[in-house]
Order: structure tokens, then C-alpha cells, then sequence
């Protein structure tokens, strides 16, 4: 690797002796940081305040000069009439529906592949790895035609099951649980065996409670992708009542697109749930982004 | 192992009593049946199927018709299809360039010690929490022309800009958003880079009286290898497939000006109805992508060594 040639090579400058002087540079490093953080902290967060301060501004007060940053009068009606202008409650509880199926069907089947690759010798093994790895290089863009001609000849169109069950698994869940189960030791795995426990006993009862922080960082990745899902249901959902809620926005904004105290209240209703999962299980969040970037 | 490599799944179901490597290699393969049967269906028997279907032209409602290369040689020479190319070359290059440096920078600034540093943390990744829709829908209404972004560049004494109206600017802006919303993600990754480096290094380098760029140059940046070409590799891919959000927010105007690769495979299929010519385009698409997980696999495999 040439580690330690690197931290050899650094150049030899004389030893700072003054404390005061590494103080000061310290201190000053400090404000700097603070200040750039702080700036991206802004940059991240305004789209958020502004979304909500419009979702309570009167559509009256919406592009005044000068720009109104603190609504006035507070206007809550946009969020009954946004609700109301549409079925929402029923786009929300499609979107619960085909996310929540999404999740467990991941879980399920990730852990199950993940545990069958890691703890179980046999012919093939190497691989079928290496074919469900590989799922990762055909996204959806690539094979969305076909997928659409499938889900139409097994006349899913308009369906749950069509939202759900084209994506119950896929590769990196698969790549996640199998590096987790990894690191489980067999002995554990035998000594059930030896006393006796069922095969689906051991996965049940050992396996899946030692693969806890792994389950929980792929389940939050894995809801939050499915609760973003935009093109899919664009292209196989055109019944009303089985709309999710992000194809209920982007129709809300072309069909109301100048409301928009309601379009940002509609906008911050859709962002809720994202946030109820990130400020509960914010931990699980960063980890299931973190594992994107893994490797072997 | 010799008795499990030997073992059929049938014939292991049907002597299970035979031994307990039989057995086990049997629930092997039970329990990843699911997972294969899903991907089988629904992602090898597709990408076959876009590769058969990219030879012929099909419309949904007549039968499909094998054309050899037409689709392919119509392409080459269609400006619309070429102008897609390059703003999705366009797109890549410049929203991910950005990237790089700036999630490496956040990263390494969470990376020392600061006041609240969860909290600040947590703020700077919710771009990564905001649903793609609600993004692309904020950030038109934001680019209103009487909009937020030009007041604030008004106090600079910038005049307005017509973001999405312009063909001049709309790609830009379209880039602008992919930048933040792919900065905290990377900064995350990043981060965890960072933090795998061992302290002694910095420690060591401290007491031969390097200062922090020269730690940074010398000890971060080689030993981050392997995560920044992972983040480059990624952030490319990401940025090839980008479509839902200039679709909601220009549908690929004004001018074609945003009118990216998949989001003209998608028209071409669900607006069009030209399901091989659609086709045939994502093959370009599947190429690129296939180049760059290569490229990836390639420099994963020389970082093993």
C-alpha cells in the first residue's frame, strides 16, 4: 500500500513550539470550518423552508416584492384544499402499501439469498452469485420496455402486485446480507444443528436476530427508494385510486400548477414520512447509505 | 464439501436421509430459489427480451417485426437521438465533476471535531431524505422567475434569470440540483473512508511536524483511494440514468435542451409507442453503463493486490 512511505515522506518542518501560535491556527481553522458547514447547512435547508413557508403563504403574498420569508397571514387552508382537491388519503395508503411490500419482501428474500451464499457450500454457488451481483448493472432505464410488456402479459397493469413484486429483491440487498452473515461464526450455526434445531430454526432464531443492524439499515434504504419510486408507477399505473403519492404530486403540478401554496402543501405531506424515518431511525439511514459504497 | 458439490437439489429432496450435507446444500438452494426466480423473471428475461425487441419495430398493437439493424442505423443519424447523447454527456460530466471535490471537502470537515456535530450532520444530509418528486417540484417553483433564486441573486444585482424557460439554462439548472442532492450522499461514504484511516498515520505525521494539508495530501487522499474511485464510478452511473426530474420539471425542453438519454427512452416507448426503437437506444444506454462497471470491477480487483 506505501502507507508508511507516505507518512515518511512528509516533509520535515521545523517543530512548531509556540502553544500560542497552535492556538490561534486551531482557532482559527475552527471558525473557517464552522462557517462552511454552516454554509452548507443553508444550501441543504432552504429548499426544505421554503417549501414549507409557501405551503403557508396565501397564494396572494406567493411572489411578492420584497420576498416574504415569514408567511403573513399564516394560510392553512392550502393543506385542507390540497387534500381534499384529490384522493390523498388513498395515494398515501397505495404508497404505504407498495413500500411496506417492497421492505419485507427485500428482507425476507435478501437475508434468505445473503445466508444461503455465506453458510452453505454447493454446486453453482460462485456463480449465482456473481448472476445476482450482476442484476445491479441492469437498471430499470435499460430494461423498462420489456418489464412494461411482462407486467402487461401477466395482466399486472393497474395492480399492487405490479408496483410490488417486480422489486421484492434485488442485487445489493442480496451483496449486504450476505457480507453481514459473513462475519456470523458456524460454530454457532453447528451447535444448533447438533442440538438439533431445524434448518429454518436456525435461520429464524439465530441468523435473522445477529443480522439485526443490517436488516434495519437495508429495511430503511430499501423503504425509502420504494417510497421515492416515480417512473415505474408512471408507466404501468393510469387508474386514479391506485396513483402513489410522488405520481400524485407530479399530476397534482400539471394539472394545478399555479396553486402553488397547495403543491408545496401536498409537497410537504409527501416529504413526512421520509423524515419520520429519518429523525426515528437516522443511525439505520447513514449505514444504508454508507453500505451503497461497499466493496468486497 | 465433496458429498454437497455432488448433490442434486431433486435427488437431495428426495434422500434427505442420505446426509447432512446433502440436506444442508438442499436448503442452500431452497432458500435462494426465491431470489432467483424474482431476478429472473423480472430483470434477465427483460434485459433479453430489450435485446431481441431493439431488432424489430413494435408498436403494442401489431405484432412485432424483425427489422435487422434499422433501429440502430436510424439512430446514428437521427439528430434528436444524438442531441439526447450529448446533453446526457453534458449532464454526467458537469454534475458530477462538482461532486467529487465537495462531498471530499464536507467529509473531511465532519471528519474533526465541531459544535453540534450530529445535528449539523443530520441537516446537511437532508437533501438526501427529500423524495425525488417533491424535489423536482420545490426546485421549479424555487426557479420561478419572480422566484427565490433570483431574489437572492438579485441582492447581488444579478438580473433575473429564466431558469427553466431558457434553453440556454434549464440544463443548468437541471445539473444544479443533481449537485445537491448527490453531495450529502457521497459525503456519507466519504465519511466512512475517512473514518477507516487509523489515527496513529495523523499522530505520526503530527509529530514530524506536518501541517493538516500536508496530512491531507499524503495521508488522506492515497489512503482514500479506493473510496474516491468508488464515488467517481458511482456518482457517473447515478448521473446516466437521471430522468425523473427533468421530466417533472421540463419534460425534456425547452428546445430538447433537457431532454437527458433515459428520459428520451421513456418518450420513445410510452409516448411514442416505437418500443424497438426505444429499445435499441437503451442499448447505448446499457453499454455505458456496462463500461463503467467494468471500470469499476477493474480497479476493485488492482486495489486487492
Amino acid at each position: 500500500m506505501g502507507n508508511a512511505g507516505a507518512v515518511a515522506a512528509t516533509p520535515r518542518t521545523p517543530k512548531r513550539t509556540a502553544a500560542f501560535a497552535l492556538w490561534t491556527t486551531r482557532r482559527r481553522g475552527g471558525i473557517l470550518a464552522h462557517g462552511l458547514v454552516l454554509a452548507a447547512v443553508l444550501i441543504s435547508l432552504l429548499p426544505y423552508y421554503w417549501m414549507v413557508s409557501s405551503s403557508l403563504k396565501t397564494i396572494a403574498n406567493m411572489f411578492v416584492i420584497p420576498i416574504q420569508w415569514i408567511p403573513d397571514p399564516v394560510n392553512w387552508r392550502s393543506y385542507i384544499l390540497a387534500w381534499n382537491a384529490q384522493d390523498f388519503g388513498r395515494y398515501f395508503l397505495n404508497s404505504g402499501v407498495v413500500a411496506v411490500g417492497i421492505t419485507l419482501g427485500n428482507l425476507l428474500l435478501a437475508s434468505l439469498a445473503g445466508y444461503s451464499l455465506a453458510k452453505f457450500r454447493y454446486l453453482g454457488r460462485g456463480v449465482l452469485f456473481i448472476l445476482i451481483l450482476s442484476t445491479m448493472m441492469l437498471p430499470l432505464e435499460v430494461t423498462m420496455v420489456p418489464l412494461f410488456l411482462i407486467i402487461k402479459r401477466l395482466d399486472w397493469v393497474n395492480s399492487y402486485q405490479g408496483l410490488i413484486v417486480p422489486f421484492l429483491v434485488d442485487g445489493f440487498g442480496v451483496f449486504l446480507m450476505r457480507q453481514y452473515i459473513l462475519a456470523i461464526p458456524k460454530d454457532l450455526i453447528d451447535s444448533a444443528r447438533i442440538d438439533g434445531a431445524s434448518e429454518f430454526r436456525i435461520y429464524w432464531q439465530i441468523v435473522l436476530p445477529l443480522c439485526r443492524p443490517a436488516l434495519v439499515a437495508l429495511g430503511v434504504f430499501t423503504f425509502r427508494e420504494a417510497w421515492d419510486m416515480y417512473i415505474w408507477p408512471l408507466i404501468i399505473i393510469s387508474k386514479d385510486s391506485l396513483r402513489t403519492v410522488p405520481l400524485a404530486i407530479s399530476l397534482f403540478m400539471s394539472s394545478y400548477g399555479t396553486a402553488w401554496d397547495q403543491l408545496m402543501a401536498i409537497a410537504t405531506l409527501g416529504t413526512i414520512p421520509m423524515i419520520l424515518l429519518f429523525f426515528f431511525l437516522q443511525r439505520a439511514f447513514i449505514q444504508g447509505v454508507a453500505a451503497t459504497g461497499l466493496k468486497e | 464439501m465433496s458429498s454437497a458439490v455432488r448433490a442434486e437439489p431433486l435427488t437431495a429432496r428426495r434422500r434427505l436421509h442420505i446426509g447432512l450435507g446433502v440436506k444442508q446444500a438442499a436448503f442452500g438452494y431452497a432458500i435462494l430459489f426465491p431470489t432467483l426466480a424474482v431476478l429472473a423473471v423480472f430483470r434477465f428475461v427483460p434485459m433479453l427480451q430489450a435485446f431481441v425487441i431493439s431488432f424489430t419495430k413494435y408498436d403494442l398493437i401489431h405484432p412485432p417485426q424483425f427489422v435487422g439493424f434499422a433501429n440502430f442505423v436510424d439512430l446514428v443519424r437521427d439528430p434528436l437521438f444524438l442531441n439526447s447523447m450529448r446533453v446526457s454527456l453534458t449532464y454526467v460530466v458537469f454534475s458530477v465533476l462538482p461532486v467529487w471535490p465537495l462531498s471530499l471537502a464536507l467529509a473531511v470537515l465532519f471528519n474533526r471535531s465541531l459544535l453540534v456535530k450530529n445535528l449539523l450532520r443530520s441537516a446537511v444530509f437532508m437533501p438526501v431524505v427529500m423524495p425525488a418528486v417533491v424535489m423536482a417540484v420545490v426546485w421549479t417553483f424555487m426557479y420561478h422567475q419572480d422566484g427565490v433564486i433570483n431574489t437572492v441573486l438579485g441582492w447581488a444585482g444579478i438580473d433575473p434569470v429564466p431558469w427553466l424557460r431558457s434553453s440556454s439554462t434549464a440544463l443548468w439548472a437541471v445539473i444544479l440540483i443533481g449537485i445537491w442532492r448527490a453531495t450529502p450522499y457521497y459525503m456519507v461514504i466519504f465519511l466512512a473512508g475517512l473514518q477507516a484511516i487509523p489515527a496513529q498515520y495523523y499522530e505520526a505525521a503530527e509529530i514530524d511536524g506536518a501541517g493538516k494539508w500536508t496530512s491531507f495530501w499524503y495521508i488522506t487522499l492515497p489512503l482514500l483511494r479506493p473510496t474516491t474511485l468508488l464515488v467517481m464510478v458511482m456518482t457517473v452511473i447515478v448521473a446516466m440514468k437521471v430522468f425523473a426530474v427533468p421530466l417533472i420539471m421540463t419534460g425534456g425542453g425547452p428546445a430538447d435542451s433537457t431532454r437527458v438519454l433515459p428520459l428520451f427512452i421513456y418518450q420513445t416507448a410510452f409516448e411514442f409507442f416505437d418500443m424497438g426503437r426505444a429499445a435499441a437506444m437503451s442499448m447505448f444506454l446499457f453499454a455505458a453503463v456496462i463500461l463503467f462497471t467494468v471500470a469499476q470491477i477493474r480497479i476493485f480487483t488492482r486495489g486487492e493486490d
